[in-house]
């Protein structure tokens, strides 16, 4: 027989603890603060040395050059925070889209075959995003439908990715020219590119879809705590599937892109994984709430786009670009880990 | 593995347990059925030792690192950096012991930096080892200006690195008895010692550990040591077999270990990673590599086979495991 | 009368071979608060998760306002106007206050959200449920307990359900927010809601409910008025035996000291916090929430060390930095927070029991398995744990078991000294009796302990001192037999005033 007497009557008792309460999190909110600022400010020291110090890095040309090549880049790791933020944090046993990257190549690779099959360019887009879509619904069905690990899940489709990729290709460079692919490359506004316009619209959306709109709290909600999801009526299973389909979808419009960029399909480009993960996670460190958003990402992709061309202008060689990249993400998630484990105790 | 189920799921728990050995048996009788080449015992012991050890080795530390509620992702760099100096040194005249101590103590480095991010700074090890992973690919990259294969054409301990790599005990393969020792080695460290059982409570309930005074730490290091130890090993026996040091060619090991690991869990009735099911995970990989070479499908099918087939397995089995808590 | 507004009946749930549910009715009344009380295991919440689409009933109806479900499912219930609150705050940690509130029913336009239309209308509604404002802008992750429960509460109220079922509503409230939800669930009964409320506070429910209907093993042994009916009766109900012996204890003789603290001080938390704990003794330590009691426990076992003063055991002065460091030294802490810092859930009986004391076990880092097996069949008939063997996972056994393993690790590590950190929360009664039991044993056999509670009448009966801390200072040391709940109680909150304090 329970008397919790005493917690049932201390009214002195309550304001202080409120007051304390209040206090701890005024202090953690300035911590997360203080990181925020720190990543932001990190950022503008790593721009204003390369203006200084890099011949052309603040022209507007060579800005819009970063974004243009930030660009496939940028999308697959909007995917990948869309997938995260609706799976969860945990790496492991969260959401995670390792297949990206070879979806990616996938992508390109049937543009590339479609095209010099004689497709029209919009029948060539269809079954490209149909690719995509189709790779992100695998995913969907073994992660959701199945309930294996999305880690696991992921890398076999991963493996089935790029194996089809090489059956199309034989593991060759395929050129392919088209006029959308031109005007991809060649037509510009207000100075700059389609890529980068359709970056900008990209961003715009998905920062809309994500940041804005119900659809966007409810993902946040599944990734959060799935149970206070599912006692709220939202269909998780749904949100869950829809993200890795998005994932898809968005490495099928990066391909275009890509396809452009390079004339073509080329082997390789499931190497961008890493740099995928890579600003996805990073990107957390830009928000208070500590999940990835569509912005923050924008922002590491740019981040580590700008140290690659700034290096280029240096003159300094390439090999220090995945070093760097390695020293980087450590750094921010140290500070943030050091940080939230004082304030914590 | 103790006998005493506990009471209420019968059928259902063996069903998913049984998923990858009853694929790895059905895919074997498939192959043998095909082509009489696979089922001679040659082609066995050739998947035993080309297409199982190394892989073996690496997924074995993956096995301890994941039990330990970890991952590592700088397996690849390990082994890498292990073939890299050893194979430099040696090009450059030192002895082969001294060349696979200095390997051997490059790999363990790659660990202990795994160790210190984690332990020290408090990065969750995908982070952690993600970041090494890049850094280790920069320093190889500047290492052998950009990825230039550095082979061994004279002048280096030829005899020494022949009985490495094609070397027999008892007429069986030197790599064979190396894994076999490992295989003991993470058998008994994981079930009959105390760092075992402090590994697999820590990454169970990492705060019930700490609350129980366990060296959290020291174990940590340690597992990270000991996977940095199995990689170089497998970097160098790699390294003696095709004579060179092929720069990034280690992180080929890092996702088929992390497959082989969690595939090994299905066979566990608590899900948990353990030694046969990572072996019985890296044979599965190994067999299809092999078998389907066999059969005549090229490289690129292959790719796409095994993905599927990981797929298929992954599906059934933890489809099952779904079924049978969903109650 | 009326149609029922929910009515379950002949619910029957099995797991495995354990009868959960054997045939149990609740029906609730339009327009009351109906009580559900029970020891744990009793199967109040295998009810609450049948009716909330968690569980489905091996047999049995629900009908909700006259119509009998066919298939119960979450959707559904919240359709026909139910309503769940549960113990564990369902709510996002990264949302806001306001969006948890509104989550699944967002204000905006179209797809679009309206946050600030959605941050207004959360702080009027809490306002006019609670007279009170949550942290502005403040992450569920950040809030306290207890704000957490009352954005739950409020997120309940949104959809004005017909029926609302609570379930241990206050174990996180203080009472002046336990007083605004009381007063918060009559005015909601009186507009025509139906309450159904679990709690293990029997004052409570008695004060509050106008019908209750006790579970005992599965099956609702009565559904009484409680006003009309003495608490006695009703806690007899409940365990079916009279619970007179409920502290058993037996005289121990005092020895030496064994943990000695002095001026001890953790700025912010504690001060000057002096006290000597002997071998067979049982020492109380108590105060309000935010008393520095806890932290007092913290910084002994080197969880959360001191700034300054001495911790002394067996004689031996120093500082305790870790928990491991508090274990070489003999002290085992029994944590409030059982299943993220006692035990391993996925863990086996015997892992658990040996997690500590591994090192006595090996020879060469290797486990000898046939003295830990021996070691384990002691130690489970000893302190009598209810286990289908030693390899069962710790996550099957109830509450108070899981709680005799914690204990059984530290006696597994021959600790002599206990810190015990709320032992019986969340514990049915004759669980608590038998902790309360084992306690006294280990006086016996010269163990001190050292037991943080807020239950008093559970110091008085185990304890041979009971310190009381407030605002971080021990303000009185007394004696059980010379004191009562009443005087303990105002000394916690301050009211008996300093310094009359009797020498112990």
């Amino acid at each position: 027989m329970s008397s919790n007497v005493l917690a049932d009557q201390a009214p002195a008792f309550t304001e202080r603890s409120v007051d304390l309460e209040d206090r701890d999190i005024r202090r953690a909110r300035r911590q997360s603060q203080v990181i925020r600022l720190g990543s932001i400010a990190a950022l503008i020291a790593v721009f204003a040395y390369f203006s200084a110090v890099a011949p052309g890095f603040a022209n507007l040309g060579n800005i819009a050059n970063v974004i243009e090549q930030s660009a496939v880049l940028a999308l697959l790791a909007f995917g990948m925070s869309i997938v995260v933020l609706g799976g969860g944090g945990d790496v492991i046993r969260g959401g995670i889209d390792l297949s990206l990257g070879a979806n990616l190549g996938l992508c390109v690779a049937v543009f590339a075959v479609a095209s010099n099959a004689g497709f029209s360019d919009w029948l060539a887009v269809a079954i490209t995003f149909g690719t995509g879509a189709a790779v992100g619904l695998l995913n969907a069905i073994a992660v959701v439908g199945l309930g294996v690990l999305p880690l696991l899940a992921t890398l076999a489709v991963m493996n089935i990715c790029a194996g089809a990729e090489l059956v199309l290709t034989q593991n060759t460079v395929i050129s392919t020219n088209s006029p959308l692919l031109g005007s991809i490359v060649g037509l510009s506004w207000l100075g700059l590119s389609v890529t980068d316009w359709v970056l900008v619209a990209a961003t715009v959306v998905l920062i809309v879809l994500v940041q804005g709109t119900r659809w966007g709290l409810r993902l946040q909600a599944v990734g959060g705590q799935r149970q206070a999801a599912r006692a709220a009526g939202l269909r998780v299973q749904a949100y869950l599937a829809g993200t890795y389909v998005a994932a898809g979808l968005l490495a099928a419009l990066a391909a275009i892109l890509q396809a452009a960029r390079l004339s073509g399909s080329s082997p390789g480009s499931g190497d961008i994984l890493l740099s995928v993960v890579l600003t996805s996670l990073m990107s957390t460190v830009f928000s208070r709430r500590l999940l990835p958003t569509i912005g923050g990402t924008l922002l590491s992709v740019l981040f580590i786009g700008s140290l690659i061309n700034g290096f280029q202008l240096l003159n300094v060689s390439s090999y220090w670009v995945n070093g760097v990249q390695g020293v980087l993400i450590l750094f921010v998630v140290a500070v943030r880990s050091l940080s939230t484990r004082r304030g914590g105790a | 593995m103790s006998a005493s189920v506990p009471m209420g799921r019968p059928i259902g728990a063996q069903l998913v347990r049984v998923t990858t050995p009853a694929a790895l048996i059905a895919l074997f009788l498939i192959f043998a059925a095909i082509s009489p080449t696979f089922r001679t015992p040659g082609n066995i012991l050739h998947i035993l030792v080309n297409n199982f050890s190394l892989p073996a080795l690496v997924a074995l530390g993956m096995t301890l690192v994941i039990s330990a509620g970890g991952i590592d992702l700088s397996v690849g760099v390990a082994a890498d950096i292990a073939a890299m100096l050893a194979v430099t040194l040696m090009e450059h005249g030192s002895g082969l012991g001294l060349s696979l101590i200095a390997g051997i103590g490059g790999a363990l480095v790659v660990g202990l930096l795994d160790a210190l991010l984690i332990t020290v700074f408090g990065i969750s090890p995908f982070l952690a080892t993600l970041g090494v992973l890049f850094i280790g690919e920069s320093v190889q990259q500047l290492a052998t200006n950009g990825g230039t294969p550095i082979y061994l054409v004279s002048n280096y301990p030829a005899a020494g690195l022949d009985y490495l790599a094609h070397g027999q005990i008892l007429g069986l393969p030197l790599t064979l008895w190396l894994v076999a020792l490992a295989v003991v080695l993470v058998q008994v460290l994981l079930s009959s010692t105390a760092f075992g059982r402090h590994l697999r409570a820590i990454g169970a309930e990492p705060r019930v550990a700490w609350h129980s005074g366990l060296p959290v730490r020291r174990t940590t290091w340690l597992v990270y040591l000991l996977s940095a130890l199995l990689c170089g090993l497998a970097g160098l026996l790699l390294s003696a077999t095709v004579k060179s040091y092929v720069p990034l060619s280690g992180n080929a090991f890092m996702l088929d270990a992390i497959g082989a690991v969690f595939v090994g869990t299905t066979i566990s009735r608590e899900a948990r990673p353990n030694v046969l099911g990572t072996l019985l995970g890296v044979f599965f990989f190994g067999m299809l590599h092999n078998g389907l070479l066999l059969i005549g499908w090229n490289f690129y099918w292959q790719q796409v086979a095994i993905g599927l087939l990981v797929f298929i397995v992954l599906g059934i089995s933890f489809l099952s495991r779904r079924l049978q808590t969903a109650d | 009368m009326a149609q029922p507004a929910l009515a379950l009946r002949d619910l029957v749930k099995t797991f495995g071979a354990t009868r959960a549910l054997d045939n149990a009715n609740l029906v609730v009344e339009r327009g009351a608060i109906h009580g559900l009380i029970g020891q744990n295991g009793a199967g109040k919440s295998t009810i609450i998760k049948i009716l909330g689409g968690l569980y489905k009933a091996d047999s049995g109806s629900v009908t909700i306002d006259g119509q009998t479900l066919t298939h119960v499912s979450p959707r559904a219930i919240e359709h026909l106007g139910i309503h769940i609150i549960h113990q564990e705050a369902l709510l996002v940690p990264s949302f806001t206050v306001a969006e948890a509130l509104f989550l699944g029913a967002e204000p905006g336009i179209g797809p679009l959200l309206s946050r600030r239309t959605m941050r207004k209308r959360a702080e009027d509604i809490i306002g006019s449920y609670f007279d009170m404002m949550l942290p502005r802008d403040a992450l569920i992750g950040e809030l306290s307990a207890a704000h957490r429960q009352i954005v739950q509460i409020t997120r309940a109220l949104l959809n004005r359900p017909a029926v609302l079922v609570f379930d241990e509503p206050t174990a996180s409230l203080v009472r002046r927010e336990a007083h605004r939800l009381f007063g918060l669930i009559r005015r909601l009964r009186d507009e025509g809601t139906s309450i159904v409320y679990i709690s293990h506070y029997l004052e409570e429910v008695q004060d509050l409910c106008d019908k209750v209907t006790v579970l005992r093993n599965g099956r609702d042994v009565a559904t009484l008025d409680p006003r009309d009916t003495p608490l006695q009766d009703i806690v007899s109900l409940m365990i079916n035996r009279e619970i007179g012996d409920m502290f058993p204890k037996s005289a121990v003789p005092i020895g030496k000291p064994a943990l000695s603290v002095q001026g001890l001080t953790r700025r912010g938390h504690f001060t000057n916090v002096d006290f000597t704990l002997h071998a067979g003794e049982i020492l109380g330590l108590t105060g309000l929430v935010g008393s520095g009691a806890k932290e007092v426990l913290a910084a002994i076992f080197g969880l959360a060390p001191a700034d300054q003063g001495s911790i002394t055991t067996h004689g031996k002065q120093g500082a305790v930095g870790s928990p491991a460091g508090a274990i070489r030294r003999g002290l085992g802490l029994v944590p409030e927070d059982r299943r993220g810092q006692g035990i391993a859930l996925d863990m086996s009986v015997r892992e658990n029991t040996t997690l500590a004391s591994l090192g006595k076990l090996t020879r060469f880092g290797f486990i000898s398995r046939r003295r830990e097996a021996e070691t384990v069949r002691q130690l489970i008939a000893r302190l009598g744990i209810k286990t289908p063997g030693p390899d069962a996972r710790v996550r099957d056994l109830s509450g108070g078991n899981q709680q005799k393993v914690v204990l059984a690790k530290w006696l597994s590590a021959a600790s002599d000294i206990y810190l015990l950190d709320e032992p019986t929360v969340a514990i049915d009664v004759a669980a608590k009796v038998e902790i309360y039991r084992l306690l006294g044993d280990l006086a016996q056999r010269g163990a001190a302990v050292l037991i943080l509670s807020s239950d008093l009448l559970e110091l008085q009966g185990i304890c041979d001192r009971i310190l009381v801390l407030h605002r971080g200072r021990i303000t009185h040391r007394l004696r059980p037999a010379d004191t009562t709940p009443e005087e303990i109680l105002a000394a916690a909150t301050g009211a008996a005033g300093l310094g009359e304090s009797i020498a112990a």
